[in-house]
């Protein structure tokens, strides 16, 4: 076969290993398409690929093993549907299903493979996958993709940073203040028309005027304008109910752009030191409200002078409006002109107000509809190096001291380099995932009391004292203070799959992990652990001149991993960069 | 993201409540139907100062601790309506020290937190009213504010 014989030429004898290994994708959309092609064409023996979602339209641009007829299928199974004519010998499974799903994917469905690849679009899912991996002990290669950026980390459970050693930005949310009273940036204006207004006006939910957590707000006046605002919006919606057009457009935009704003103009304390809202830029508005034409907004889609953004505002106001009136359920949908339109008009009117940027239909869909952009492009290049990253794994995994010699990718910082490498870094001492000692205990939750389950733990890990034992999600169920529940049975705190936490009372131990596997067997089984001692407040790199392990990653003169920098002139030279975030030393 | 600093401070508090706290006081996780404890959500008393229009009577609080404790305040509330010119309407305590840009350190404990609270009891500060009623029979009339005090009082009596 052409294939076998080009794979050897390029990687050598040991790639017919490819042949024996049971690989499991995680995500069939931008990557995992991607990634599924790379991996067939390396001619893996199995290929499992598992995504809980299905097709939609807006994947169609990137995601290129699915066609216009697949939307509405399940992504895994049109996928391996989809490269069936390739000449492949790979196996190929599906599973349409939440990864996060115990019950469809238990620890045990995990260990069966030899390699996971992430190719996911969420922190929370890819938090569980690290967390299997490192229960399990199998190799996962993480990938990411933001626009023209994009990142691939190998994860060698214990031997390299983990997902979770870096700390990760999580999205950003704004203060109620500031949203509602002192808007300071174009996506302040957006959200308060797309999270407040909008919802407050059309929102089929009974508008139950939700309770303002006070506690937000600087100051009581401020919180008060803002419950009056929250209230007269309420009777706005029977304007909307009853009154005609004309009078619903110029009662509202009144309401909300001159009413409101001099209330919060009273507020002294707001303006001392920020610059105050002036009606300056609307104030000819209703000269723009004499004749209004509810079909404006299908016609000029500009948005550059007061005219077309007031115009805007009140055609699709009246278009909604009508909507409701029929008793349709509105949601916000940035495909859906007229709420795309009406958020659009009513950010940059307020806006104005503030003197901050308008924003065109563009941006503001980008911003009001999260989207993250993705290039198709960028996701077919990270998938390759994802699926490069685990040859060297396959090439060198009789000697575990190179394999932790491969290389992380990103995207460059610099100008001449595409794509960048850096080497892969230690373990967090106190990363909140894998520094922890993990094991797997099998119990029968049924028959088993939680009085049993501590007296076990104490006598197998000499425990001096007493224990605590806590679940995951923080729920502790004993301590020497919580004694009520030693008789009880496991059954009534905890399933198959929980994660439990225990700490020695005596804190002479490190916390421990275990993994929870409900059996018929009456016998509790407990890991084999080596627990080590608490470390007395962790000084993070005291010991790294005599630290063993330094010589792992040492020497890279000879480099045997796998070039990943490309390069856009000829220049060969292998330039470390710094990985955009903390680095610690190996 | 290092380890669950949020739960870890919690059960350190906890323990250092249990070796130590103020008489009259109580703070505990709320306990959940399966009898399991949740760390994040407390409960806790405080009891008015004797000798004060407080005295003899425990006041009820919810504490919740959020995700990013103790880099952010617990959120501690008294009842809804709870009769105090620093209370707002919901039962939140306007408090310098509960409040992230004022006076809140990720050093400051459960005790001092809630010793806090009791010194607000009988002596409000005037200038961060929270409330109409109270805040204005305060300011305005205080035997009127006295009666409803004691009123509260007695609803939140010591069980002797």
């Amino acid at each position: 076969m052409a294939v076998d014989s080009y794979i050897k030429k390029m990687f050598g004898e040991k790639s017919s290993q490819f042949a024996d290994a049971k690989v499991l994708l995680v995500g069939a959309g931008g990557i995992g398409c991607e990634l599924l092609k790379d991996l067939i064409m390396m001619n893996i023996g199995e290929i499992h690929v598992l995504d809980l979602d299905t097709i939609d339209l807006s994947n169609l641009n990137r995601q290129f093993l699915f066609r216009h007829k697949d939307i509405k299928q399940s992504k895994s199974k049109t996928a391996i549907a989809a490269v069936e004519f390739f000449n492949y010998k790979s196996k190929l499974y599906a599973y349409h299903g939440s990864v996060l799903d115990t019950n469809l994917f238990p620890l045990s469905f995990f260990k069966q493979f030899n390699i996971i690849y992430n190719a996911l679009d969420n922190l929370e899912a890819r938090f569980y996958m690290n967390r299997m991996c490192l229960y399990l002990n199998i190799p996962l290669y993480e990938s990411g993709t933001t626009g023209l950026k994009g990142q691939v980390q190998p994860i060698y459970p214990y031997l390299t940073e983990c997902f979770s050693c870096v700390p990760k930005e999580t999205p950003k949310t704004f203060p109620v203040c500031t949203i509602r009273s002192t808007p300071s940036k174009p996506v302040h204006c957006i959200t308060w028309a797309k999270d407040f207004l909008f919802s407050q006006l059309f929102s089929n939910e009974d508008t139950n005027t939700q309770e303002i957590d006070a506690s937000e707000f600087t100051n009581e006046e401020e919180a008060e304008a803002s419950k009056k605002e929250v209230n007269e919006l309420a009777d706005l919606k029977k304007i909307i109910a009853n009154e005609g057009d004309n009078e619903i457009v110029i009662k509202i935009f009144e309401k909300i752009f001159i009413a409101d704003i001099e209330r919060l103009l009273k507020i002294e304390e707001l303006w001392k030191s920020r610059e105050k809202p002036s009606f300056e830029q609307i104030k000819d508005y209703d000269h723009f409200f004499k004749d209004i034409n509810k079909e404006y907004l299908t016609t000029c889609k500009d948005q550059s002078t007061l005219e077309e953004i007031l115009k805007t505002f009140a055609s699709s106001l009246l278009r909604l409006t009508d909507r409701f009136k029929n008793n349709e359920n509105i949601e916000f949908d940035k495909d859906d002109e007229d709420t795309l339109f009406f958020v659009m008009s009513a950010s940059n009117i307020r806006s104005l107000i503030f003197n901050i940027p308008t924003k065109n239909e563009f941006d503001v869909k980008q911003i009001a509809g999260n989207i993250i952009p993705a290039v198709a492009t960028t996701n077919a290049i990270m998938a390759g190096f994802s699926a490069l990253s685990s040859v060297n794994y396959f090439l060198e995994n009789d000697n575990i001291n190179r394999v932790v010699k491969s290389k992380m990718v990103f995207d460059s910082s610099s100008t001449d380099k595409v794509v960048n490498s850096s080497k892969l870094i230690k373990p967090n001492p106190s990363c909140s995932a894998c520094s922890i000692v993990k094991g797997i205990i099998t119990i029968d939750l049924s028959s088993t009391t939680l009085g049993q389950l501590r007296d076990k733990l104490i006598e197998k890990y000499n425990y001096g004292d007493d224990v605590e034992i806590m679940t995951l999600d923080s729920r502790l169920l004993y301590d020497f203070d919580l004694e009520d529940n030693l008789e009880e049975k496991l059954t009534n705190f905890i399933n198959d799959q929980t994660v439990l936490l225990i700490n020695d009372s005596d804190e002479k131990f490190d916390l421990i992990e275990l993994y929870v596997l409900n059996s018929q067997n009456s016998e509790i089984i407990l890991p084999e652990l080596n627990i080590p001692l608490k470390k007395i407040k962790p000084s993070e790199n005291e010991n790294d001149e005599n630290d063993d392990d330094d010589k792992l990653l040492v020497d890279n003169e000879e480099n045997n991993d796998i070039k990943v920098t490309v390069s856009l002139d000829d220049d060969d030279d292998l330039v470390e960069e710094q990985p955009p975030m903390k680095k610690r030393k190996f | 993201m290092s380890r669950d600093l949020r739960t870890e401070r919690i059960q350190q508090e906890r323990k250092q409540w249990r070796k130590d706290h103020p008489f009259g006081f109580y703070a505990k996780p709320t306990k959940k139907s399966d009898g399991s404890l949740d760390l994040h959500n407390w409960t806790a008393g405080i009891p008015g100062k004797q000798g004060t229009i407080w005295e003899n009577a425990t006041y009820p609080l919810t504490i919740s601790f959020p995700e990013d404790y103790p880099a952010k305040p617990p959120k501690i509330k008294f009842p809804p309506a709870f009769y105090h010119p620093n209370v707002y309407p919901s039962g939140t305590i306007c408090l310098s020290i509960l409040n992230e840009e004022q006076d809140w350190r990720p050093a400051i404990n459960i005790k001092s937190l809630l010793l806090g609270i009791q010194e607000l009891l009988d002596t409000p500060n005037p200038n961060s009213p929270a409330q109409e009623p109270a805040w204005k029979a305060f300011s305005k009339s205080p035997e009127e504010y006295q009666k409803k005090v004691k009123l509260q009082a007695q609803q939140y009596k010591d069980k002797v």
